[in-house]
């Protein structure tokens, strides 16, 4: 294998040597590479196939907006990742690598026949193909597409690393590493602002790492740099993050950086996170993030070996890496001479400098004759030899707009330079403008929205002494925003690198274009052509041409293609660039991780995972849970060998024949004080307050003020001017928040207040005809007897010596007791009401006993029986309603038109004419089932169960004029094609007379 | 609730035995009767704090408290606020039991509310409070020193918040 | 994520601490039995729905508590001022200016 390397060169560690495999074959690399670099240290250039034509690619950048050179990477079980971009991803001892949308191997792949279809793959091809005939959609596009796409191949396996987040405030965030951002980090962190400093590279200078041979202030560009790190270093005030991409810049100069914290290690320290997302809240901004290259769009420019001439010399400057020993330089801007220079330097056979203009500095010119390197100037190239890496470059002269006879210049590689792009990515983000340079065929910052600067090269300015003081203004331009006052610095720059370019369309040939393989988007495999036919075929924006076309949608979101699709697209309309428009950037700026933006919520802590105090008991006593809300409540208890069904039914039996005991603590509760608190309640729910006594307790009915029905629950009255009130579990924020609503903004004269007492109380629901015998012996301060102590009453007392306010109410229609203490108790109570209970058989029932026993009564569940459309008279439940009130929240919407219209959905029962059939909850229920499809629904079923007391299913339906329906027979169509026949009851299927209630 | 201490060089997590604590809500024109009740005086600007041995009270909004109390004074608090209601109006509530109080202090006690807290916490004065969000969870963020904070959290919410501090305090400790 | 000023704490918080709650400058009638089904309508389910300029409700829920008044620019975004419930929402145009 030969060696690219070039000693003396680069700022890899030749001391440290590291090996790394890429499709299973090993290589070795310096610390300080990157996957790219190493690779083209061993002279490969060949690292991937494209997405479409799966045609051949190698690298063509040396940074974050590399669109060919992705890999999939290995850091051992589970963390695989496709799509790493290997000019980022770092080297160290042991990394798995391998390319991408290949098979069976990079070299030899049969999906490349696409590219010898590509005639049939153009623009619009999937728009246009497979549209018809319809019915072959599901059967045949969707999967041979679904089976060709994507980009590397998904992961597996959950990942198993850890993501870390964290927030940050500063006074002025620096983007970008580079001569502008690191001179506006000084001036600024000089000025005792709070500055931080990021780059997504390893390591900081930016151009300067490619530019050795500058000279800052009388020292090398590297002893400059170096001694710039060490003062940052020394600002207690200056914080430098590396590997740190800047992915979005949100309102408010929020930015979302993300950190890339292990990937570059061998040995990650044991529960290391691999990547840490801050979410920084940044006084002023300050974005220094430089220019991207721009390739050339010629026939076969996609060829491996073909890449920007400014990648060239990073490779070569930082990385010590020469890309080829025989290289053509191609190029549109100066730029690219200095990179033949460097090459040629460096020890490469530079086979020439082809240039598009005709005319060019004298100096460059002198510079090329001195080191003996052919100039070409006023030429175009109109192809490639070499299909796994690049053997030759043709090209041609052009005079007065004629393309002459080509030729083939041999070479090894290919350095392009087509211009530069300012990236501008962020400062899109913020919906800043951007206005078009028409001298510079660039878009430049515009208005601005934001606290922010831009600086160095994207303002367009070229050349590190001008990045410097621009930089250096940007920092005075911060601080001076913040209120203060920041030093000015001057940099002497020595061996500078300025210069011009132009932009250009497609690159002239005397070949058929419409066969040409000029590639604009390398990902998407977007040629020029497809460009012109989106065009011709009436796309005019420029954010039409992108979706037809996928021009910029690759995971480079067009840093390398927009501006020269923008060129063409312009072109062929014959429009100037502006008038084409320009498409918007989106975060994020780089291909961001799931993880990252995941960070600590997944496994226990994805969600908030709410537990009561009895919650533990539950756990230990077997309990299968669901959630409700954020809660997790017990479910049921099943004991060994009992699926759901038969531990409901048992829970239930033993509910109603001797006792149950349950864990209410989720419900909602709101203590209601203050001399107006009677008023408050009469305005707040349907019902009313005013003669409730104190000691007694009352259902409480809540609706919006559109008169549907928002939540209820059972109100005791505790004083006067005190009411505590119940909710339901997932309603108790809402409540709270709607009734501080109305406290604050419609009636701030009411002298009532608020507080949620949800968590202060575990409450425990003892439940059944021995309820009281249990308790009894453990209440103090309260008669419990059953004339003391009717349904719907309560009391402050102690049970079993905790404080307590005690209810007697009932949601199973058994005689029915809620214990509320102070939640620590709770466990405790639970506990010792449980050893006292067992002569009882006493049992433990979860969520789905409670939903059976309650619709057994025909109690609805708000947000299951109603969902948002249902007022009172609709849920059988107009009792509920003060009918002498004159107003209460929602009471002017129950004479609404649509209101009182007949045929509204009622709830109703329904009883399946077969009792073991038990319906599925949201089913469906029509009127005629020998109707033709699509069948009029009317109603549908919100409550099912089968009810062991009753030996029967049971279910609650709403539908359509429900109560004008009764024994009526509906159907209801179910999955297996079946019709389920079932008559309409009323909801009160068990004890309809109350006596289980009558305990004494 | 006796959770472990986690504890680094750095930063140290732990939980805070148990208090009496109300939510006081009230007029704030009637906050002298009610000082007088609580014997402190209640401080009038939202985040201030006042503090005198184990009584401390907080205003987390125009017409919000928090106070703080030894457990054992809890039901002498109660009747002497009684004692007032009918001729000063207001709702004093025992929410000894909703919350729990976790611990954070070291010197990196304010990255490790980092993780979690969107607050600038530079500018959060030594003694103030101040009712925010720490991660999903609603919180009462107490700051008693330069390195040293109170998270009173909904007991719900506590193995959230508190695992979270635990996950971030290993962090830490690696130094990444 | 924005920063809002509660006119309450007279902060400038995070957007984690606020809930959004609608369009501000809507009272509840003092009798809704008063009003015709047409007002009634209106007052439950028409609103503004501006382009520019919007009065609207928040709430410091994670904070004071405090519902309060903001006029926030739909089409960027950007809060002009928020204001204490109950007081009159202030003139837009010299809010505009300074800005």
């Amino acid at each position: 294998m030969t060696d690219f390397r070039v000693k003396g060169r680069g700022r890899v560690n030749t001391d440290k040597p590291i090996k790394f495999t890429f499709d299973d074959q090993t290589f070795q690399g310096f610390e300080g590479d990157t996957v790219a670099s190493a690779l083209l240290a061993n002279g490969v250039h060949l690292m991937g196939r494209s997405f479409k034509y799966h045609r051949p690619r190698g690298v063509v950048t040396a940074s974050s907006e590399e669109p060919n050179a992705l890999i999939g990477t290995t850091r051992g079980k589970g963390r695989f990742e496709p799509n790493t971009r290997a000019t980022i991803q770092e080297i160290y001892p042991g990394l798995k690598t391998e390319s991408q949308n290949k098979w069976p191997s990079l070299k030899f792949d049969l999906g490349a026949i696409n590219d010898r279809l590509y005639m049939l793959f153009s623009a619009g091809f999937y728009y246009k193909t497979f549209m018809w005939p319809r019915s072959f959609w599901d059967s045949v596009y969707e999967p041979i597409i679904r089976k060709a796409a994507g980009l590397g191949k998904a992961p597996t396996e959950v990942d198993p690393d850890i993501y870390a987040s964290r927030y940050m405030h500063c006074d002025v965030l620096v983007v970008g590493s580079g001569p502008s951002g690191i001179a506006a980090a000084l001036t600024a962190g000089r000025a005792g602002s709070k500055v931080v400093l990021v780059d997504e590279n390893s390591e900081m200078g930016g151009t300067i790492l490619s530019e050795p041979s500058v000279s800052i202030d009388g020292q090398s560009a590297w002893d400059w740099l170096e001694g710039a790190m060490a003062e940052l270093d020394r600002m207690p005030n200056v914080r430098r993050m590396t590997r740190t991409t800047a992915m979005g810049y949100y309102h408010q100069n929020m930015i979302g950086l993300v950190q890339k914290l292990t990937d570059h290690m061998g040995d990650v320290p044991d529960g290391a996170p691999r990547e840490r997302m801050w979410r920084v809240r940044a006084k002023e901004v300050v974005l220094a993030q430089g220019a991207i290259e721009r390739p050339m769009v010629f026939d076969g420019n996609d060829t491996p070996g073909v890449m920007m001439a400014g990648a060239a010399q990073t490779f070569l400057n930082r990385f010590g890496v020469l890309v080829g020993k025989k290289p053509v330089v191609l190029t549109s801007h100066d730029s690219a001479w200095y990179s033949a220079f460097d090459m040629a330097d460096a020890g490469a056979s530079v086979v020439a400098i082809v240039d598009t203009r005709n005319e060019l500095p004298k100096a460059l010119q002198n510079a090329a004759k001195a080191r003996g390197i052919k100039t070409y100037l006023g030429y175009t190239a109109t192809g490639t030899k070499g299909r796994l890496r690049v053997s030759a470059l043709r090209v041609n002269p052009v005079r007065n707009g004629k393309v002459g006879a080509g030729h083939m210049l041999f070479c090894d590689a290919v350095l392009v330079c087509g211009g530069w792009t300012p990236s501008l990515h962020l400062f899109s983000h913020t919906k800043g403008s951007l206005d078009w340079d028409a001298d510079a065929k660039v878009y430049l910052p515009g208005h601005k929205t934001e606290d922010v600067h831009i600086a160095g090269a994207g303002r367009g300015l070229w050349g590190i002494a001008a990045a410097l003081d621009d930089g250096t203004k940007a920092g005075m331009d911060a601080v001076k925003s913040l209120g203060g006052k920041a030093g000015s610095a001057t940099y002497e720059v020595a061996e500078d690198r300025t210069g011009t370019g132009i932009t250009q369309k497609e690159l002239p040939t005397d070949r058929n274009p419409g066969k040409a393989k000029a590639f604009v988007d390398f990902q998407n495999d977007v040629t020029a052509k497809d460009i012109r036919l989106a065009v011709r075929e009436g796309m005019k924006s420029i954010e039409h041409v992108k979706r037809y076309t996928t021009n910029g949608m690759a995971t480079d979101q067009g840093k390398l293609s927009n501006m020269n699709g923008l060129t063409i697209a312009s072109d062929a309309l014959g429009k100037e660039a502006p008038k084409v428009g320009l498409t918007t950037f989106r975060p994020p700026y780089t291909p961001t991780t799931f993880g990252a933006f995941a960070g600590y919520h997944k496994g226990t802590h994805f969600e908030v995972t709410r537990c009561t105090p009895i919650d533990s008991w539950a756990e230990e006593n077997g309990a299968e849970f669901e959630p409700v809300a954020l809660w997790r409540r017990a479910w049921y208890f099943p004991k060994a060998g009992e699926d759901m069904h038969k531990a409901v039914a048992r829970e239930c039996k033993a509910t109603r024949e001797s006792l149950g005991i349950f864990d209410a603590s989720t419900l909602g509760k709101i203590e209601v004080s203050g001399p107006d608190a009677t008023e408050f309640m009469n305005r707040m729910y349907t019902n009313p307050w005013t003669k409730l006594g104190v000691g007694r307790a009352r259902y409480g009915l809540l609706l919006g003020e559109d008169g549907f029905i928002r939540d209820d629950g059972v109100i005791g009255r505790m004083r006067h001017d005190l009411f505590h009130v119940t909710t339901t579990t997932g309603g108790a924020a809402r409540v709270l928040n709607m009734m501080e609503d109305y406290i604050q903004t419609e009636w701030p004269d009411l002298k009532v207040w608020l507080t949620s007492t949800t968590e202060e109380w575990a409450t425990i629901a003892l439940n059944g005809p021995n309820a009281r015998k249990v308790l009894e012996p453990f209440v103090e301060g309260a008669d419990i007897s059953a004339e003391a102590f009717p349904h719907m009453s309560v009391r402050e007392c102690t049970v079993a010596g905790f404080p307590s306010r005690l209810f007697r109410i009932s949601f199973t229609g058994e005689l029915g007791f809620e214990i509320n203490v102070p939640a620590r108790h709770g466990r405790a109570l639970w506990e010792k009401l449980w050893e006292v209970g067992k002569k009882y058989d006493i049992c433990p029932y979860g969520t789905e006993t409670m939903h059976v026993l309650r619709a057994e009564k025909g109690f609805i569940i708000v947000g299951q029986d109603t969902d948002g459309t249902v007022t009172p008279l609709d849920a059988g439940i107009g009792w509920a309603i003060g009918k002498m009130k004159s107003d209460f929240v929602g009471k002017r919407s129950l004479d609404r038109p649509d209101i009182v219209a007949p045929n509204r959905k009622q709830l109703v029962g329904l009883l399946t004419e077969d009792p073991k059939t038990v319906l599925v909850e949201g089913a469906q229920i029509v009127d005629n089932p020998n109707q033709p499809k699509p069948m009029k629904m009317i109603g549908h079923v919100t409550s099912s169960y089968w009810s062991e007391s009753l030996g029967r299913s049971i279910a609650m339906a709403v539908v359509e004029g429900g109560f004008d329906r009764m024994d009526d027979t509906l159907h209801i169509p179910a999955e297996n094609g079946a019709i389920v026949k079932a008559k309409v009851t009323g909801t009160v299927f068990y004890d309809p007379a109350g006596d289980r209630l009558k305990v004494e | 609730m006796n959770a472990p201490v986690t504890s680094f060089d750095a930063v140290s997590v732990s939980v805070l035995p148990p208090v009496a604590r109300f939510n006081l809500r009230i007029a704030p024109a009637d906050l002298a009767t009610v000082s007088k009740a609580f014997g402190l005086t209640l401080p009038t600007k939202i985040g201030q704090g006042e503090q005198n041995g184990d009584r401390a009270a907080y205003c987390i909004g125009p017409d919000e408290w928090l106070l703080h109390a030894a457990e054992a004074d809890q039901q002498a608090i109660v009747a002497a606020f009684n004692a007032v209601r009918e001729k000063t109006p207001h709702s004093l509530v025992v929410i000894s039991d909703r919350e729990l109080t976790i611990s954070v202090t070291g010197p990196a006690a304010l990255d490790l509310l980092s993780v979690a807290c969107p607050l600038d916490l530079s500018r959060m004065a030594n003694g103030s409070a101040k009712r925010t969000v720490f991660d999903y969870a609603q919180v009462v963020l107490i700051r008693d020193g330069e390195d040293a904070f109170r998270i009173e959290v909904w007991r719900s919410f506590f193995p959230h918040v508190h695992g979270l501090l635990e996950i971030a305090a290993r962090e830490l400790a690696i130094g990444l | 994520m924005l920063l809002i000023h509660c006119p309450y704490c007279d902060d400038t918080l995070p957007e984690l601490e606020f809930s959004y709650a609608g369009e501000a400058h809507i009272a509840r009638p003092a009798d809704p039995s008063k009003l015709s089904d047409e007002e009634w309508r209106d007052f439950l389910f028409i609103r503004t729905n501006v382009k520019g300029v919007h009065a609207e409700r928040w709430r410091h829920i994670n904070g004071c508590g405090r519902f309060f008044n903001a006029l926030r620019d739909t089409v960027s975004d950007r809060f002009l001022t928020t204001y204490k419930a109950g007081e009159a929402r202030p003139d837009t145009t010299t809010l505009e200016a300074a800005e």
